[in-house]
């Protein structure tokens, strides 16, 4: 545990001191949102609120990959791999530690990125209840945030590694916008948040907890040597 | 003896779907695509079970020939999925009239899963051979067994479920001679699937064996 909360304070310190990861996670975000606002159609909303939703999900996805693309990069870059091998530690800390880290800056870029979106899609429509919003994006962060990180560590060793993440990533993703975008314009109204909801955010929770099992467990063979 | 069974059976089951097995009073005679396309997805998910559990058994023994054992299945693996999705296409084409439907759970988690597969392929060849390739490859493989149970329920939790039903609760939806060629047409890309599997086991054996012989033929020379 003091090793996890150690590393996590030095990636939140890094970032803080060099802002690599979070200004460029929420300047992308805003940039696919005025993208999508264009692809949906610049004056009147196409597809409407719903399709809207759609688009929130994918921009968090590909921001997250974004993010995660640099989630080894100064350990790699500085050679503190061989430290942190070196050190006392078991293995899943510094998976631990990379996820938490991963979490916190998609909490910041999100927090910037709603409010955003409510400015560029729903103005002037009923969006989609915002407790409920909150409570999908930051279930999925969590297993994004698991996944990412050992997906992260994989792609890191391969040749073609900011190829690879996408890669690796999408198949993982599909489940996760699948029933983001259920969650959320099940609850655009007319429609209320009932039992549909309480079982697609079960799902978010079901699905951060096994890839946040599976990443605890399979992380110790991705880095050792 | 797989070849052998896979050259027997393969056959036997084609004959049985063409010229045995009655049409179905719904979906006429096209429906008979439904005895290729279910037992080749079902051998698509068997395949990549099988190179899970080597992966599985891989981290577990660091033995390196678990690692083409793991491999190899998921290689036929892809094979059978894009002939998965192929067939399904070409059902959906029948019964639905469009080429792709995307209400359909299988074939959607089915298209999740393919995906899935290609990526493996992406990592395996982005990472030079040895020991760290098998067990980045094996740590895939395993976060698979992770995202099929995952992908089948978020299709089923976003979805409506339209694709025909084949087994309910209360066993298998057909009759005898229905039953009995869907067994055999199953029994038949099985074997048919093993039989790859022993051909291409040793065909990759014979290139090691080959690398082997060239490395030690330089360094004499």
């Amino acid at each position: 545990m003091r090793a996890v909360r150690a590393l996590v304070r030095k990636d939140l310190l890094l970032e803080l001191r060099g802002r690599e990861v979070v200004p460029a996670m929420v300047v992308f975000v805003l940039a696919a949102f005025v993208l999508f606002r264009f692809a949906l159609g610049g004056d009147r909303l196409g597809g409407g609120v719903r399709a809207a939703t759609g688009m929130l999900w994918v921009a968090v996805v590909f921001t997250a990959i974004l993010g995660l693309a640099r989630a080894f990069a100064v350990e790699r870059e500085h050679r503190i791999w061989d430290g942190l091998l070196a050190s006392p530690i078991d293995r899943s800390a510094i998976w631990a530690a990379k996820a938490v880290s991963t979490f916190a800056f998609l909490v910041v870029m999100q927090a910037v990125a709603l409010p955003l979106f409510w400015l560029f899609f729903l103005q002037q429509a009923d969006g989609p209840s915002f407790a409920v919003l909150i409570a999908a994006l930051l279930a999925a962060d969590v297993g994004i945030a698991a996944l990412g990180a050992l997906l992260a560590g994989l792609a890191s060793a391969g040749q073609a590694r900011e190829v690879l993440l996408p890669v690796l990533f999408l198949p993982f993703a599909v489940p996760l916008v699948l029933v983001g975008v259920q969650v959320s314009i099940g609850t655009i109204p007319p429609q209320t948040a009932d039992f549909g909801t309480v079982r697609e955010l079960g799902f978010l929770a079901l699905y951060a907890t096994i890839f946040a099992l599976l990443g605890w467990a399979l992380f110790e063979y991705v880095v050792e040597d | 003896m797989a070849v052998v069974l896979a050259a027997t059976l393969m056959p036997l089951a084609v004959a049985m779907i063409f010229f045995y097995v009655p049409t179905d009073v719904d979906q006429g005679y096209s429906q008979r695509i439904f005895y290729f396309h279910v037992p080749i997805a079902l051998t698509t998910y068997t395949l990549f079970a099988w190179g899970a559990l080597n992966a599985a058994r891989f981290l577990w023994t660091r033995d390196m020939r678990l690692d083409l054992k793991s491999y190899v299945p998921m290689h036929l693996g892809v094979m059978f999925g894009c002939l998965t999705l192929v067939t399904g296409s070409l059902w959906a084409h029948i019964s639905w009239g469009v080429w792709w439907y995307w209400g359909s759970t299988e074939l959607t988690t089915f298209l999740i899963i393919f995906l899935f597969y290609c990526a493996y392929f992406m990592l395996r060849f982005s990472v030079e051979p040895g020991e760290k390739r098998a067990t980045f490859s094996a740590v895939y493989a395993l976060l698979g067994v992770g995202l099929i149970p995952i992908s089948v329920i978020a299709v089923h939790t976003a979805q409506d479920i339209i694709h025909p039903i084949t087994f309910s609760r209360n066993g298998a939806n057909m009759d005898g001679s229905m039953f009995a060629t869907f067994l055999v047409s199953l029994a038949a890309l099985l074997s048919l699937a093993v039989a790859m599997y022993c051909i291409e086991m040793r065909g990759k054996r014979i290139d090691d064996r080959l690398k082997q012989l060239r490395r030690l033929a330089e360094a004499s020379s």
